[in-house]
């Protein structure tokens, strides 16, 4: 029940989504739903001053760690209970603010978002779970800063709010992980428990820097500062309810949570307090320079957040109950500000301080609520501000040992911001009203969440003892002991109480000197977020320079890298590994043998310098030609057929083609030309090297015995090879020619979409000697029988598919030699597509009666006859088919007319 | 015999669609016919492993290691699920439109080929048939790259081409040499028979060549130039394929040899895996970053992303390998969504290009919330599924001691937020002319969109049983009793 | 006779390579030939050498008599070489294409927009 609650603002942000869509005006209905949750956490809450904390948890990836596990303490419900009512306060503001705006309905959707998020970051017990919320809780941060997406500066804010604290989520996932490995455990209940190992551990100032790094970046501390007041871009209600009440607050939420765990150790004390202690100071100072009154307020509130860290970083119990009540007073304060600004800004149309005086007669109530909360940070006795700063004040007047340097720093920042508060909350509204004003009170859903926030402040501060257990009971659980709280409002005349007096008469005088403090500071010109940006630039500068090389360099440089790649890792690992085996040369070598190779040797060297194309591409045909020979020589009758005549096809094809191109020579400089030539040594010399070693090696002849005994037998031919690829290796064969058989079809495309570029150069004349054509005619049906012939004997004898296709398809070339590709088009009396479409059929359904008869794909059937016709054949005639569709589509294709 | 499915059915579909009627009804149809087919076939098969462990078939009856085997482990089935989903998805957003061109000169029968290419390789269990399959799917992917008339295009595509058939060329001779060292093709004979290989250095050298190969196909660095200076080029549906598939084959090969062939043997060889994964990572996010057009930013984190899987794959333990079968899961179907809604964009705006963009988060607001999830998933922002695979990678190197691995995949994170971040904000949020849209998107490719979408969703959902699948999986991997046993029909 | 091949095979694959690395379309596609050819030379030689017996059994014959050639490279070969073409004759419809479209036979030319 309680886990459903808790995560019930991720479903409602759908319907706040639609509702609002449809309803628009309805929008602050919306309301209830947190408020009424709040009050959940705030019984809750009660329930645990009573009894302790209590456990929930919902089972989601437990192989993964991850868990929604969720400890409902004291401290876990505080902030839930802020997070819900504050958030109940802000829907209800945010109707009338945002009232009529087109992007209302997702504005909704992603602060119910973001209220989830941030609940589940306040009471998650699994560290993992934390995670995820915290990234949601900055994701859904970065959608609302940039809700006023068409303004280049809300979207750069976001942007940098995003990465700031995107980095210190991924920070914090890190950390998260190390610690369920130290600690055994992703609980973060549990992890208290095992301090002494995790501090004891190698990898415990690792985790410590990390998650303060994620706190930090969070809670916007020095030197991450930065983003909180860019991110004043996002609107008011936004503002006041992220960067002011909750999210901001999370990163000292995250260091109250480990503290227990994690903290008391030097690196943790000092980095916590020395980063709270600067952001203190520089918050309230940077706060008072500024004239624009949210960005006073977003520097007030880093300076808060920098009392909270230093508190928390000194530790005692004082401190971190101080640190409680300070967190719900600047809350309660800090939000009523915000809104009212908001209310300003509505109203007026204005922000700058400047420009707004003595408007507490035209709008009593909102001067009210700015009153009020400008006195409660202020530190005024009976408000709950005070009580805050009294016990600030208090603690850490014991805090250091020497000199009460951080009583100081908090005095001194104590007073630039009651001074700041007072200039966004007093001044807009006291002294005399300038004349072009013409404005009033909004409505109650504008006034009324100020108000309230304000009261609340206000009726804390006279009573804090109504407080004294829930924040005991925070404080107990940041600590780790029992805490308790003892609020009181008067604890007699202590050195705190005359401190707040003085820092009272301090902000009084400051307020009267407040155009100087704000004209004749110094101001920093530099500081961490330039930092930033120039890191970004780096990043961009590099990538600018990455890209380009990455997808717009020469082919060329491309296959030089991985030519050179792969000859320099493989060539270290020949040269490292291989023992110099024993080049034991088999097979004899004959004069002839010598001839040939010495023929494919030269074709290669003349292909290379060629300086025409032809000649070029006659050697090619050499080389192929005497590779071929080299199959024959060597018992491999097929293969040297089927190379002989792929390769005259090929250069038939290149001659096609190559009509177009013109010129050979080389274009390099010459130096790129001896880097490549020693490069392609290098290839040549690992390869050969490769060839020799594995072809001097003996191999176990396992597959070469099994197929020359069993070919013959159930395989049902004679010639091995063949029943190797319609059989035993088939399914190859079928993958193959679906290989031509795309090839095909891309030729035929590449020339069909070329449509007007081609020229009338491209078509090929039919020669028209008679002698010729009559030559065709007779040729043509004898080289098809021819064909056929092959293929049938494919199985027994060398031939084939392959070659039979080849040959039936060299007989429709020859036709349209002599007649023209019409003609031979016509003859053919089919598309070659369709010889293709059916060869693949063909080819395929032959392998069906097997699994008819419930066995493997592909596996030959014999029928008992007189004639030896199986399966393998029909295969067989598939690749015929296919092949000469192939081979025809391509040389249509290239021939053609337009 | 189902296992042979996935890849007779697409054949069938193309010899059919080659034999069919030109037009684009009677095409769009049979093609969707065929890809809903393979998928249910392919779902089918994953069940029956699922079930009862590794399924196999020895084509044409002849025992391995004489006949060419097709092998189904956890891994090979849930990626054929996911080519039979990424095809009916592809099949679908042909309705949307394709250009009718390409329509003529045989698209349909191409995707299809194309798929059976894929299918056929992540279901063998021979090696040589593992190339041809690759060279099915090359070669019809060369095709539909080169469909097009546009010089970009067709620079795009010969580059392309060039540089997978280098890559075809490495692997060849691997092959070659292998049989000449060991005598047979069958990937389980020679899981038994690695180790042995010719003089030591051999297999070695084999094994580079091999890692080469492949890493050229997955996209890694130094060797990934070609999928960045392509891959932006094609329209919309075919990058989607391409980016959702054709890596993911060249992933998977790496994955199998690692851990099937190599396993254990060449150490080097895996920290050279290792570091090549994690340039990668760094170059191709590094890289996005200033990219200005959306397929290109695109094209840079999918090679980034590629980095991530064979980095956890290097790791080589059950944990890390989980993660990086999680991470190819979530890949595929963001990846070919984020396609997707590149073609989208390209409907409405005619560009890519960041300067033609803009302003779609005001003017359609459904479209830009839906097309979140894919960008944002990829951006690893939890909890969709590009954190859940994340999480799973950095857990798989932290468990195995490798925290710079654990922490280089945060970092690189961060500059995927980046990157996603920038994309988001010049696409969607940045006002743009007030121009009307050139078409609308496209029922068709509105619903693929969605259907890809709510998958990632339900992965974030269904995340227990999907990394607990991927472990599975792992564990099958790493132990390779199961595969060996059930192909060649002995204990190891 | 395998130190020969073996020389052959290098010089085949040092002269494609070298062919690829050139500027001009003409010499890439030749080279890509060149080194098709090569591996298959090499496929063959890899696979053990025989001189002369063919793997084909003579009519009436029962068994295979020693020694004979190795008929699985001869098989892996064929299937390589008629995917080779394939890829080949496709491969230089597109050079060509590329080279119409392009205006240029000079490899260098090729995408250099950015």
């Amino acid at each position: 029940m309680a886990g459903v609650l808790i995560l019930s603002p991720f479903v409602v942000a759908i319907g706040a989504a639609w509702l609002v869509s449809r309803y628009p005006q309805r929008a602050g209905m919306l309301a209830v739903w947190p408020l009424a949750i709040a009050a959940f956490f705030g019984r809750e809450l009660g329930g645990v001053v009573a009894r302790g904390p209590r456990h929930v948890e919902l089972p989601w990836a437990p192989s993964l760690g991850l868990s929604l596990a969720f400890n409902l303490d004291g401290l876990g419900l505080l902030f839930a209970t802020l997070i819900a009512g504050i958030g109940g306060l802000i829907v209800l503001y945010a109707s009338r603010y945002l009232a009529g705006h087109r992007q209302a309905a997702r504005f909704y959707a992603w602060l119910f978002a973001f209220m989830g998020a941030m609940l589940g970051v306040a009471l998650s017990d699994n560290v993992l779970t934390l995670f995820v919320f915290w990234e949601l809780t900055g994701f859904t941060s970065f959608l609302l800063i940039g809700f006023d997406h068409e303004r280049a500066e809300a979207r750069s804010a976001a942007l940098q709010a995003l990465i700031v604290t995107g980095a210190g989520g991924l920070a914090l996932l890190g950390a998260g992980l190390l610690l369920v490995d130290v600690s055994g455990t992703a609980s973060l209940s549990a992890m208290a428990a095992q301090r002494s190992t995790i501090v004891a551990s190698p990898f415990y100032p690792a985790i410590a820097v990390l998650v303060l790094l994620a706190a930090f970046t969070k809670s916007a501390q020095v030197p991450f500062h930065f983003w909180l007041p860019n991110a004043m871009a996002a609107p008011t209600p936004v503002s006041a309810y992220l960067h002011s009440a909750t999210m901001v607050k999370a990163g000292v939420y995250l260091v109250a949570r480990m503290t227990p765990a994690l903290g008391s150790t030097a690196i943790w004390t000092s980095a916590v307090t020395a980063a709270g202690a600067v952001t203190m100071l520089v918050g309230a100072y940077r706060a008072v320079q500024e004239t624009d009154l949210k960005r006073i307020l977003a520097y007030s509130t880093l300076s808060a957040l920098g009392v909270l860290m230093l508190l928390l970083g000194v530790g005692t119990r004082e401190a971190i109950v101080a640190a409680l009540v300070y967190l719900v007073a600047h809350a309660c304060y800090k939000g009523a500000l915000f809104l009212v600004a908001g209310i300003l800004d509505h109203e007026t149309g204005s922000r700058d301080i400047t420009a707004l005086a003595g408007l507490r007669r035209s709008m009593p109530i909102t001067a009210f609520a700015g009153g009020a909360a400008a006195v409660s940070m202020a530190g005024v006795p009976l408000t709950l501000g005070f009580v805050g700063k009294d016990g600030a004040y208090d603690a850490l007047q014991h805090a250091a040992a020497w000199f009460p340097w951080p009583l100081v720093l908090i005095v001194v920042a104590s007073i630039l911001l009651g001074l700041a508060g007072s200039l966004a909350g007093v001044l807009p509204f006291w002294g005399a009203a300038a004349p072009t004003h013409d404005v009033h009170d909004p409505g109650w859903p504008l006034w009324a969440p100020p108000v309230v926030l304000a009261i609340g402040g206000l009726a804390a501060g006279v009573a804090p003892s109504l407080l004294d257990g829930v924040v005991g009971a925070a404080a107990s659980a940041a600590a780790g002991v029992p805490i308790d709280a003892g609020l009181r409002l008067w604890h007699g005349v202590t050195p705190a109480l005359l401190l707040s007096g003085l820092t009272l008469a301090a902000i009084t005088l400051g307020y009267r000197l407040r155009d100087t403090l704000r004209t004749r500071t110094w101001k920093a010109g530099y500081g961490t977020e330039e930092v930033y940006e120039g890191a970004l630039a780096l990043l961009n500068a590099l990538s600018r320079t990455l890209a380009p090389a990455l997808h717009s360099a020469s082919l060329r440089t491309y296959v030089f890298v991985i030519v050179a790649w792969t000859v320099l890792i493989g060539g270290t690992v020949l040269l490292t590994d291989i023992g110099p085996s024993a080049a034991a040369l088999h097979t004899s070598v004959a004069f002839h043998d010598v001839f040939i190779v010495a023929v494919i040797i030269g074709g290669a060297v003349s292909a290379t310098f060629a300086q025409s194309t032809m000649t070029a591409v006659l050697s090619l045909g050499a080389v192929g030609y005497g590779v071929a020979t080299v199959f024959l020589g060597f018992g491999a009758p097929d293969l040297a057929m089927t190379q002989f005549s792929v390769e005259t096809l090929t250069v038939l094809i290149y001659v096609l083609v190559f009509r177009h191109f013109r010129g050979m020579g080389a274009i390099s400089p010459g130096f790129v030309r001896i880097r490549d030539g020693l490069t392609a040594g290098a290839v040549g010399l690992f390869i050969g090297a490769l060839v020799l070693s594995v072809a001097t090696t003996e191999t176990a002849p396992r597959l070469r015995e099994y197929f020359a005994e069993l070919g013959p037998t159930l395989g049902h031919g004679r010639n091995i090879v063949n029943v190797i690829l319609v059989d035993f290796r088939g399914f190859d064969t079928l993958a193959e020619i679906t290989v031509l058989a795309t090839a095909a079809i891309g030729v035929r495309a590449l020339l069909g979409l070329a449509g007007p570029d081609r020229s009338r150069q491209d078509a090929v004349d039919p020669a028209t000697s008679p002698v010729f054509r009559t030559a065709a005619r007779l040729l043509m049906p004898l080289l098809l029988m021819f064909a056929v012939f092959l293929l049938l004997r494919g199985h027994n004898e060398p031939g084939g598919g392959f070659v039979g296709g080849l040959v039936a398809a060299a007989a429709f070339a020859l036709y349209s030699l002599a007649f023209g590709v019409q003609r031979a088009r016509q003859a053919l009396l089919v598309h070659p597509l369709t010889l293709l479409g059916a060869g693949l059929l063909i080819a395929l359904v032959s392998g069906l009666p097997a699994v008819l008869q419930g066995r493997p794909f592909l596996t030959a059937v014999w029928p008992s006859g007189p004639i030896a016709l199986g399966t393998p054949v029909v295969f067989d005639l598939g690749v015929f088919l296919v092949v000469a569709g192939v081979v025809l589509m391509m040389i249509f294709s290239l021939a053609e007319e337009t | 015999m189902m296992l042979v499915l996935p890849i007779l059915v697409p054949l069938s579909t193309a010899a059919v669609l080659m034999l069919a009627p030109k037009r684009p009804n009677p095409q769009r149809w049979i093609s969707l016919a065929g890809a809903v087919v393979l998928l249910a076939s392919a779902i089918a098969i994953f069940l029956r492993v699922n079930e009862a462990g590794v399924q196999v078939v020895q084509i044409s009856a002849w025992p391995a290691p004489f006949g060419i085997t097709l092998v189904a482990d956890l891994l090979a089935a849930i990626l054929v699920v996911a080519v039979g989903v990424v095809g009916t998805a592809i099949a679908g957003v042909a309705f949307s439109g394709v250009d009718p061109r390409r329509e003529a000169f045989g698209y349909h029968p191409l995707v299809q080929i194309l798929l059976m290419g894929v299918a056929g390789a992540f279901l063998t269990g021979d090696l040589f048939n593992l190339y041809v399959w690759f060279e099915v799917m090359l070669v019809a992917s060369f095709v539909l790259m080169a469909l097009n008339r546009t010089r970009p295009q067709m620079e795009a595509a010969f580059k392309y081409v060039t540089i997978n058939l280098i890559a075809s060329s490495i692997f060849l001779t691997a092959l070659g040499l292998l049989y000449g060292a060991t005598g047979t093709l069958n990937m389980a004979a020679l899981a038994r028979a690695w180790p042995t290989v010719g003089s030591p250095g051999v297999h070695t050298v084999l094994a580079v060549l091999f890692l080469i190969a492949f890493s050229i196909k997955a996209g890694l660095f130094p060797l990934f130039f070609w999928l960045p200076a392509s891959y932006h080029t094609p329209p919309a549906a075919i990058g989607a394929v391409f980016a959702g598939l054709l890596t993911k084959v060249g992933v998977y090969a790496l994955i199998r040899v690692f851990t099937l062939l190599f396993h254990g043997q060449s150490p080097a060889l895996v920290w050279l895996l290792l570091a090549m994964s994690a340039a990668t990572m760094v170059i191709g996010l590094v890289a996005a970053l200033t990219e200005r057009d959306f397929r290109r930013v695109l094209s840079f984190n999918l090679v980034g992303h590629i980095g991530y899987t064979t980095a956890s794959l290097s790791l080589l333990t059950p944990a890390a390998l989980a993660g990086a079968i999680l991470y190819v899961l979530h890949h595929i179907v963001v990846i070919t969504n984020l396609y997707l809604v590149s073609g989208v964009l390209l409907r409405l705006r005619r560009t890519t290009d960041a300067a033609g963009l803009g302003g779609l988060y005001r003017d359609r607001p459904a479209f830009a919330v839906l097309a979140m999830i894919p960008i944002f998933s990829l951006a690893g922002v939890p909890p969709l599924s590009g954190f859940l695979g994340k999480l799973a990678i950095v857990e798989g190197a932290f468990s195995a001691g490798a925290h710079w691995v654990g922490g280089l995949v945060l970092v690189v994170g961060l500059l995927t937020l980046l990157s996603m971040a920038r994309l988001w904000s010049d696409s969607f949020w940045r006002p743009a002319a007030d121009t009307p849209d050139f078409a609308s998107p496209g029922a068709p490719l509105v619903a693929a969109i969605t259907l890809l979408s709510l998958i990632t969703v339900a992965m974030t959902v269904g995340a227990e049983p999907l990394f607990a699948l991927a472990s599975r999986g792992a564990h099958q991997l790493l132990q390779r009793d199961e595969y060996i046993r059930a192909v060649l029909g002995e204990a190891p | 006779m395998e130190l020969l091949l073996a020389l052959a095979s290098g010089v085949l694959y040092a002269a494609g390579i070298y062919l690829m690395l050139r500027r001009r379309l003409v010499q890439l596609i030749i080279g890509l030939g060149l080194l098709s050819n090569g591996t298959n030379l090499l496929i063959f030689t890899a696979g053990g050498l025989t001189r002369g017996r063919p793997p084909v059994l003579a009519e009436g014959t029962a068994v295979l008599q020693q020694p004979y050639a190795d008929p699985v490279p001869q098989a892996l070969v064929l299937t390589a070489i008629v995917i080779g073409f394939g890829l080949l004759a496709f491969s230089l419809v597109l050079a060509h294409r590329v080279h119409d479209t392009v205006g240029s036979d000079d490899v260098d030319d090729l995408g250099r927009d950015g």
